[in-house]
């Protein structure tokens, strides 16, 4: 067991090392490195002549040490193999991360890992109470849609309505019927208030719900129709089950049916979804971190892009890829947990 | 048990919702809530990278000169008056500075010439990101303090531009008290920081200055503006507290320059539009700058939000325009270039795109500023006749299937009129002057192709001469009148995107460059104006209007044509009625 733990342990660090690896050097490879300096130069109408404007640039290039090869060997046409010994820009990145590096943004001059420490803080409670809210309603859905089936048919075909709807939709939808002084100015528009305001501590997780009640909700309203789909999807055809009809012979009613022998067998399909809803946990949502003005991991994700500050953006993406990856190991272990038929270690 | 713990949850619930009301916005008479569209992200004052940042940069730091718009030139802001300039014969400028004997740091001790020269050794010192820095003061080549007269010095500048003259005066000071205590650098010159090696004091100064960690921490370097930074959340707000002592408090009567009211500006950063409006309707921002013109339409329309709101509109120094590469074969001559000009439908533009609050202009100088603008020339008008006719003029002879073609110079196969026309990807107002161009252009036989780019691309494709014809704005001001990045040959490679160069073109650039007074500055930009207008290396299509949507509470708010649009620290919020 502990070997196997050990081996699946090498593998998931040899697919993460090999993911940011692949993406540092294709992310450096396909761009030019001096694209995120002209916005500052475009901005910029003392930069006269062509002259002034490269050495400025062979200067930036410098600072940031891009204006190293990219990795330590490079082909060209003319010159062929190239080798360039250790002064590259991967082995540098490379060993910094084994340090617990990530590197330093360009625009911000902070470290990554500072960065996305301080997105996560925002993010976190986000998301965490959005997939809370919506598994709880999910499982509270699904299980009664089970012991009514005529609400089901009713159900069901609401929440497909409710998944055509795109998530910046519905955030503008909330946002201009619950803080509209035309409608209902019930929840602030934006942010989470001045610190200033924030009051005695205990008044500190009822103020932080009530800033996300707005964003929570959106992110809750988008996701719940895949859950309840396929966690009633499950439970229907473990229902047809023969075990069903023995428990119910027995005298066990539908309600003790479903939530002592269904539910266990239905969840297994549900797992599916964990290596796809845990990396959504900490990439944050874009849309509703930008339409609410909350700076997490998806506004940072998103400027970093547009800026084309790419130490933040691969530590970024590198994270989320992390997750995945050890959402996809969790997964495998709750598989077995729930049904220890299965051997995949 | 069950009763028991059903109360318990109760009890939870009632709790928590007691906490969930906002506590009661008691916002201070004298506070401005402002909203930013992004984050100051770095407030190291080396390194002032956006708007946000540099709005933060002019309230807690103060220069020698600053630009007034009112005055459409440099003032004296932390400088006695405007400087004196004696030309010596080998090139130098020698721009000499008396600093006001009010001015005062923090601590109370006065603001001296040895400061400005701190701190061009701060922006000279190797180890520092000083790159913007020395390429946009590199002509200050040294400094020379005056000993009779402590706040009095003399800058020493290469090349004879009379905007250098201003120039020299438009960096922030720094105290030299907070960063250089014992003084480590007096001894170390100017000369010595621009060459290698460093000097061992630069070097220890350069890892003290690094350890302050300014760019997060701006409150760790005062300044001697009348703000400082309290509070900066980064990616949420920022706040400022006016200083009870300011120094210029002390004056008599205090140039506008030097005069701040708000006791309190706080920055809230909403990146979305739709929020922000709603912010502002709702009372949680006072003001709101740069407004779409969607929006701002509508809250002006609007009978509540006219009661809560003013509304300022201000005609900028920014403009949209059809850039043309002129390297590109087919768009080498001027009456083609004149002639897909005549293509865009500019009324219809500024009625679609601004909701009518946008200003035609001639060329590339702001109709404001009366005395510059050319105004014998007229607005170029939507006419797809006259592009035909000026297309034949220029070699294009329309084929029968309504295309364009010219034989080719060198007997080579003919050429064909068709464009492609690049723009930034997500804008919506560069998006429908493409595709206005687009439909007027196909109306007459010449195929456009709509190339939406991201902005770095573009940037980048504009910089190496791979676009056509692009849509992008233009940012002027009016102290200003150096076209060499945008439009002389040496700006090619650099600024100048169009690749337009004529001998006539780059000798007028210079005398107006090197003009000092003002009417015959007058002149020789309407004569540059004029050879535009022939050349059309680029056709404005409009002058953006900055529009403000402000609180009523905060009174008359005063606007600029300068981005960000308003002068926080003269906005004076009214008295609460009682």
């Amino acid at each position: 067991m502990v070997r196997a733990v050990l081996r699946r342990t090498l593998r998931l660090l040899l697919a993460a090392w090999l993911t940011l690896s692949a993406l540092f050097l294709v992310s450096r490879a396909s761009t030019d490195p001096t694209a995120f300096l002209q916005a500052t130069f475009s901005n910029n109408t003392r930069l006269g002549g062509q002259t002034e404007q490269a050495a400025l640039t062979q200067r930036l290039l410098g600072r940031y040490r891009l204006d190293r090869p990219l990795f330590y060997a490079s082909w060209g046409t003319a010159t062929g193999w190239r080798w360039h010994g250790f002064h590259n820009q991967y082995h540098q990145w490379a060993t910094g991360l084994l340090r617990g590096e990530l590197g330093r943004s360009y625009r911000q001059d902070e470290t990554v890992t500072e960065l996305l420490t301080r997105a996560l803080r925002y993010t976190l409670p986000l998301t965490l109470l959005a997939a809370v809210g919506s598994g709880a309603l999910a499982f509270w859905l699904a299980l009664g849609f089970s012991y009514r089936p005529r609400l089901r048919r009713l159900g069901l075909a609401l929440l497909h309505g409710v998944q055509s709807l795109p998530l910046f939709l519905v955030a503008v939808g909330l946002l201009l019927l619950l803080a509209n002084p035309d409608t209902l100015a019930w929840f602030p528009a934006f942010g989470l208030g001045l610190d200033s305001d924030a009051g005695a501590w205990w008044q500190y997780p009822g103020r932080t719900l009530y800033y996300l009640a707005l964003p929570t909700v959106s992110l809750v309203i988008v996701s719940l129709p895949v859950l309840v789909v396929q966690l009633d999807g499950a439970i229907q055809r473990e229902l047809a089950q023969p075990y069903v009809a023995t428990a119910r012979a027995k005298g066990a009613s539908r309600r003790r049916t479903v939530r002592h022998h269904v539910l266990r067998n239905a969840l297994l399909p549900v797992l599916a979804l964990l290596p796809e809803l845990l990396p959504g946990l900490v990439a944050g949502s874009v849309v509703v971190e930008f339409l609410f003005a909350l700076p997490g991991m998806g506004r940072l994700l998103a400027e970093a892009a547009a800026t084309q500050d790419y130490p933040v953006l691969l530590g970024a993406v590198g994270l989320v890829a992390l997750v995945r990856l050890a959402a996809q190991a969790l997964t495998d272990v709750l598989y077995q947990f729930i049904d220890p038929r299965i051997r995949l270690l | 048990m069950k009763l028991f713990l059903s109360r318990l949850v109760l009890g939870l619930w009632v709790g928590l919702l007691a906490s969930c009301s906002t506590p009661a916005s008691d916002t201070p008479p004298s506070t401005v809530r402002i909203r930013w569209d992004r984050d100051p992200e770095n407030l190291d004052p080396l390194v002032v990278s956006n708007k946000s940042a540099y709005e933060v940069s002019t309230l807690t730091y103060c220069s020698l000169l600053s630009g007034s718009e009112a005055d459409a030139d440099f003032v004296p802001w932390l400088a006695e008056d405007f400087p004196t300039v004696e030309r010596t014969a080998d090139s130098l400028l020698l721009v000499s500075y008396r600093l006001r004997p009010e001015a005062r740091w923090d601590n109370g001790t006065p603001i001296l010439a040895r400061d400005v020269a701190f701190t061009l050794k701060v922006m000279n010192c190797p180890g520092l990101p000083i790159e913007m820095d020395q390429a946009m003061f590199g002509f200050i080549q040294d400094i020379r303090l005056d000993s009779t007269d402590a706040r009095r010095f003399t800058l020493v500048c290469s090349g004879p531009s009379p905007d250098h003259i201003r120039e020299s005066g438009d960096f922030s000071i720094f105290p030299e008290y907070v960063l250089d205590p014992r003084g480590e650098l007096r001894t170390v010159q100017l000369a010595d920081l621009r060459r290698m090696p460093a000097p061992a004091a630069a070097t220890a100064f350069a890892g003290r200055y690094q350890a302050l960690e300014l760019a997060k921490h701006p409150e760790r370097l005062p300044g001697c503006g009348p703000y400082k930074v309290t509070t900066w959340q980064n990616g949420r707000y920022l706040t400022m507290a006016r200083k009870p002592h300011w120094w210029a408090d002390t004056l008599p009567a205090p140039p506008p320059a030097l005069q701040a009211f708000p006791d309190q500006l706080i920055y809230q950063i909403i990146p979305d539009a739709a929020t922000a409006t709603l912010a502002l309707r709702r009372g949680e921002i006072d003001l709101y700058a740069l407004m779409p013109a969607a929006e701002f339409t509508r809250l002006q329309q609007s009978a509540a939000d006219r009661e809560k709101l003013r509304f300022y509109t201000t005609n900028s120094y920014e403009f949209l325009a059809a850039s043309f590469d002129v390297r590109q074969p087919v768009l080498r001559d001027a009456r083609t270039r004149r002639a897909l000009s005549a293509l865009f439908n500019i009324p219809a533009l500024i009625a679609g795109t601004q909701q009518g609050n946008a200003t035609p202009s001639v060329g590339l100088i702001s109709p404001r500023l009366k005395a510059y603008y050319n105004d014998s020339l007229s607005i170029p008008a939507f006419s797809p006749a006259a592009a035909a006719d000026l297309l034949r003029q220029a070699g294009w002879q329309r084929q029968p299937d309504g295309t364009w073609q010219r034989p080719a110079a060198a007997g080579g196969p003919p050429q064909k009129l068709q464009l492609g026309l690049s723009y930034r990807a997500g804008e919506a107002a560069f998006e429908t002057a493409a595709l206005q161009f687009q439909a007027a252009a196909r109306a007459l036989g010449i195929g456009v192709d709509l190339r939406p780019t991201e902005q770095s691309v573009l940037s980048g494709q504009l910089h190496k001469g791979e676009t056509d014809l692009s849509i992008r704005t233009f940012t002027g001001n009016p102290f200003s009148f150096d076209f060499t990045p945008l439009l002389h040959t040496r700006g090619i490679g650099a600024g100048n995107t169009t690749g337009f160069s004529e001998p006539a073109s780059d000798q007028l650039i210079e005398q107006i460059a090197a003009a000092n007074e003002p009417a015959r500055k007058a002149l020789l930009l309407r004569r540059f104006q004029r050879l535009l207008y022939q050349e059309r290396p680029f056709t404005v299509l409009y002058f953006l209007r900055y529009r403000v949507a402000a609180a009523q509470r905060l009174g008359t708010v005063p606007v600029t044509g300068l981005k960000p649009g308003y002068e926080a620290a003269h906005i004076r919020p009214l008295a609460p009625k009682s």
